[in-house]
């Protein structure tokens, strides 16, 4: 989608908004109890099954119209949201970094701190609802960020508890080309069932 | 002559402004930022995990007197209110993570401490002098805050507590 396009959404979810306003003010007015009474009294009866269930019609297609503004609102933030993206990482230099756990039996995820070419660019500590997440199969971007084109280095360091609840900390190294195009890296925590230890890669996804 | 009486009161006005009380930068009406912090038992909280829950931050440092004096009052408020949906947070923003912890393990309050060895939170937060105590709604928005305390304050926090948790 355009920016131009964008601002001619924005201007136009403007404008709605500020005819429908009015209109918002005037229901939001709730006449004095006097006042109400008295016009209570004097007007008929009306049936007691429309009353209940038939909204006005123009109450209905007010309705209708904030529900479709709503739409625009979450439909413009979407669009917003991938502008972002699209300017702060753009895709010749954007460089993400995802993390997964596999089983975990040896290995109970505490921080992860990731290095590239000797700088550290992130350090997470993880809550235990975070850590079970992991463990139920979530992926999480741990990382986003710019690189030059060439050759890099990434290195990963987790620590957490090891077999036998004993403090663990190890950590993963992974040399990689920048190209062109985005650059994918997952870090993967697993079980080396054999050995009763856990594993830690850096997968490149080419 | 008008001019320069016009100008005169401008300067004024404007010193005034700069020096007086509500000029003070305040994190009250904002979101509270979120942060994750090591506990004294070893596990990680994360603040916006605690969203729907009326949230008690108390900043403490081991070296402030006033600090020392809140932290039975908040245990008291904590075993009351923890069953009506308050959840009470100590951070401390000691630089001597050993004596801190030690500090806090012979205090023996039954509400989870974090420590904070770094920065950030200082700045977020808008920390100025300790204790510093915040009070955020269900919606993780920051509604109250204090700075200090006296013997019998926590009167204040009774207040409005109980009206977060109404809401």
């Amino acid at each position: 989608m355009s920016v131009m396009n964008l601002k001619h959404r924005m201007v136009s979810l403007m404008v709605c908004g500020a005819l429908l306003s009015p209109a918002w003010m005037a229901m939001g007015e709730t006449p004095p109890p006097a006042a109400a009474d008295a016009r209570a009294a004097d007007a008929p009866a009306p049936p007691a099954a429309s009353a209940s269930d038939a909204p006005p019609a123009g109450l209905k297609t007010l309705d209708q119209e904030v529900q479709g503004l709503k739409k625009e609102v979450v439909d413009l933030n979407k669009d917003l949201f991938v502008l972002q993206e699209q300017l702060l990482f753009p895709a010749n230099t954007q460089v993400a970094l995802y993390i997964s756990m596999d089983v975990g039996t040896f290995f109970a995820l505490d921080s992860v701190t990731v290095k590239i070419d000797n700088k550290e660019v992130k350090n997470y500590l993880y809550t235990a609802r975070e850590a079970d997440a992991l463990l139920k199969g979530g992926v999480q971007q741990i990382y986003l960020g710019n690189l030059k084109v060439g050759k890099h280095e990434l290195v990963a360091f987790f620590s957490g508890k090891g077999p036998v609840e004993r403090e663990y900390k190890r950590g993963a190294t992974i040399n990689f080309d920048k190209g062109v195009g985005a650059k994918y890296l997952e870090l993967k925590i697993t079980d080396r069932v054999p050995k009763h230890q856990p594993e830690f890669m850096i997968k490149d996804w080419e | 002559m008008r001019r320069a009486l016009l100008a005169g009161s401008l300067i004024l006005s404007a010193a005034m402004a700069a020096w007086s009380p509500a000029a003070a930068p305040t994190i009250v009406g904002r979101e509270a930022p979120d942060f994750v912090l090591r506990g004294l038992d070893g596990r990680n909280l994360r603040l916006s995990e605690f969203r729907g829950q009326v949230v008690l931050i108390n900043f403490w440092s081991r070296s402030d007197g006033d600090s020392r004096q809140q932290m039975p009052a908040l245990d008291r408020i904590n075993i009351t209110y923890q069953r009506a949906g308050l959840v009470v947070l100590g951070v401390s923003v000691d630089d001597d993570l050993r004596r801190s912890k030690e500090f806090a393990a012979a205090m023996g309050v039954s509400y989870p401490i974090l420590f904070d060895t770094g920065t950030k939170i200082g700045q977020d937060y808008l920390l100025q002098k300790m204790p510093m105590t915040i009070l955020l709604d269900r919606s993780g928005v920051v509604r109250y805050s204090a700075v200090g305390f006296k013997r019998g304050g926590e009167s204040v926090y009774l207040d409005q507590i109980r009206e977060l948790l109404r809401e």
